[in-house]
């Protein structure tokens, strides 16, 4: 694989918030380093109270962290204005000023990012088409659905043609219509080249469209890495389906333990602890007369890495 | 720079001209003014010197209460609804959201002032028994109109690091304590103790002095022709709240947005 360059490089970022003038201030992120290549997408990952949040403000500069470095594009964070240019980010649950419409809030934002007007006006179009907002432009913002509101809060990140693009819970308020939607998005930045690094909670979202995941923990990372390495290539089990079910005792009687297997419907599935028992139970099956309808590996998914990982660092945190 | 500025500020005329509260304190506004016509029947003497001076009251105090209303959640409602996480993230920088919210506000008082002086200045010359038209009247609300701005400075001073509610009292306590100074000063200086003469002469000069734009009564008593007068409050206003924006953006330019 081609060595991309680092977009984004945090170093042990540690973080702290009061919680009142007597209590000892709650401590929401730890030592946390990872980074970001360039054209990667990378999902953060964690339960509510993990950090991510947190994070994610002090790389847009909206917190301040106690301890640690944040570098973009080979500069400090503190560099400030020039490369927020270079940045598009969407918080989560966006809000946005009620009385404008969602063109005259796109303006706005092009003025703030120093776009020409008719800059402006071409993006915006292009991009609320893109966001299934086109016939919305003239609608105030206070009548927006709070999933149209997630769609304009896309549109603005991405009005200023930004190479990295940072993304704050992007799925969440939208149904599954907008969900694809705004997967198909995050593919096709990656397609022009861009870089991607958004927060979800979906985690079939994110073992679908990353390239590389972080997992949080209680403001500390518990893991990182390649979507297809920390999913690993181990095979936890074969699963065979077979029709007709067939009763215990004929199950035992062919070798096959009972308990492996459970019926649905009219079908038979069995999990065979590895392939050469897949092997010794389809012949036994079809010897029995039945038809094996499929058998197909099953290895671990994200999500059960992520209750693995989570599960072992304790219980879920109270602050994000 | 400035064009961020300006769409900072523009962004912010536009919400509070659409705010329904403004208008509301604005249309009691004109109606007090509009009132003055009626008023000064019931008094004795000078009856236009009455509607100049009830007038510019009404400007003042209602031009006070819109200040502090909307120069306390000039920020604070910018945090609140956290419209301020997608400005921030933009390249603005946090000083330029300072100036261009201030300035926003600014423009909007302009407008509102404008309105309850040209109304003054209608009913002050219309009025039957010996109204004419007197200019100190747009003189004696420039006056005003750069203490709200003063005001509107302060305001947002506070709104950067505490809850309304505090913005108010504190900026109310230093409107008060703003027409009083002068005292202070004074009463200092009678003081026979040199630490009450030197820590009165501090305040008089930490303190703002709003009294340098109160030209009400000379209007009143028609002792004020010239625009002349504005200079100088006007050097004072720049130069007060370059100070208070500049502390404004020194405790902003840290905070943390939760």
């Amino acid at each position: 694989m081609k060595d991309r360059g680092r977009i984004l490089a945090v170093e042990g970022l540690t973080k702290s918030y009061p919680t009142g003038f007597w209590r000892k201030p709650v401590r929401v992120l730890s030592d946390l380093s990872f980074e970001v290549r360039e054209n990667e997408i990378v999902g953060f990952l964690g339960p509510n109270g993990a950090g991510k949040t947190t994070t994610i403000k002090i790389l847009n500069r909206l917190a301040f962290p106690d301890a640690g470095e944040v570098t973009l594009f080979g500069g400090q964070v503190r560099d400030g204005a020039d490369v927020r240019r270079r940045i598009g980010f969407m918080p989560e649950q966006p809000y946005f000023y009620e009385y404008l419409t969602g063109g005259e809030f796109l303006r706005l934002c092009g003025q703030l990012c120093g776009m020409s007007r008719a800059d402006t006006e071409s993006r915006s179009s292009e991009l609320l088409v893109r966001v299934g907002l086109s016939g919305a432009r003239d609608t105030a913002i206070r009548k927006y659905s709070k999933g149209m509101m997630q769609r304009l809060g896309l549109a603005q990140a991405l009005l200023h043609d930004p190479e990295l693009v940072i993304l704050d819970e992007p799925m969440s308020g939208l149904d599954p219509m907008g969900r694809m939607e705004v997967r198909g998005i995050i593919r096709d930045l990656k397609a022009a080249g861009k870089t991607v690094f958004f927060s979800s909670h979906i985690l079939s979202d994110v073992e679908a469209l990353c390239d590389r995941v972080i997992m949080l923990h209680k403001g500390r990372k518990v893991a990182e890495g390649r979507v297809e390495e920390l999913i690993g290539a181990e095979t936890l089990y074969i699963e065979l389906v077979v029709s007709p079910v067939l009763p215990a005792d004929r199950l035992v009687a062919e070798g096959i333990p009972p308990e492996t297997g459970y019926a649905q419907g009219d079908l038979l599935v069995l999990r065979a602890p590895n392939s050469g028992e897949a092997n010794r139970w389809m012949a036994s099956l079809l010897r029995a007369g039945c038809t094996v309808l499929s058998c197909v590996p099953m290895k671990k998914n994200l999500e059960e890495i992520f209750m693995e990982r989570v599960g072992s660092s304790g219980a879920t945190g109270a602050a994000s | 720079m400035l064009r961020r500025i300006f769409s900072i500020a523009a962004n912010t005329f536009r919400e509070t001209i659409r705010n329904k509260i403004l208008y509301a304190i604005l249309a009691f506004a004109l109606f007090v003014i509009g009132m003055t016509f009626f008023l000064a029947d019931l008094s004795v003497g000078d009856f236009a010197r009455i509607i100049a001076d009830v007038g510019l009251a009404s400007i003042h105090v209602f031009g006070v209460i819109m200040a502090v209303f909307l120069g306390i959640n000039l920020v604070s409602n910018e945090v609140d609804r956290k419209t301020i996480f997608i400005l921030l993230s933009k390249p603005v920088r946090r000083y330029e959201f300072i100036f261009g919210k201030t300035l926003g506000l600014s423009v909007t008082l302009l407008l509102t002032t404008l309105a309850m002086a040209t109304v003054l200045f209608l009913v002050h010359l219309s009025y039957r028994y010996g109204g004419r038209a007197e200019v100190g009247i747009f003189i004696a609300s420039a006056g005003i109109y750069m203490e709200l701005v003063l005001l509107t400075c302060l305001a947002s001073l506070f709104s950067t690091f505490t809850t309304p509610v505090l913005s108010a009292i504190f900026t109310l306590s230093l409107f008060f304590v703003g027409h009083l100074t002068n005292y202070l000063y004074v009463l200092g200086e009678q003081s026979k103790g040199t630490a009450v003469r030197w820590g009165s002469r501090f305040l008089f000069y930490l303190l703002p002095n709003l009294e340098n734009f109160n030209w009400k009564n000379e209007v009143a008593y028609g002792g004020l022709k010239s625009f002349s007068i504005l200079g100088w409050a006007a050097g004072y206003l720049v130069a007060y709240a370059a100070c208070v924006l500049c502390l404004s953006c020194l405790l902003f330019a840290r905070k943390d947005f939760k």
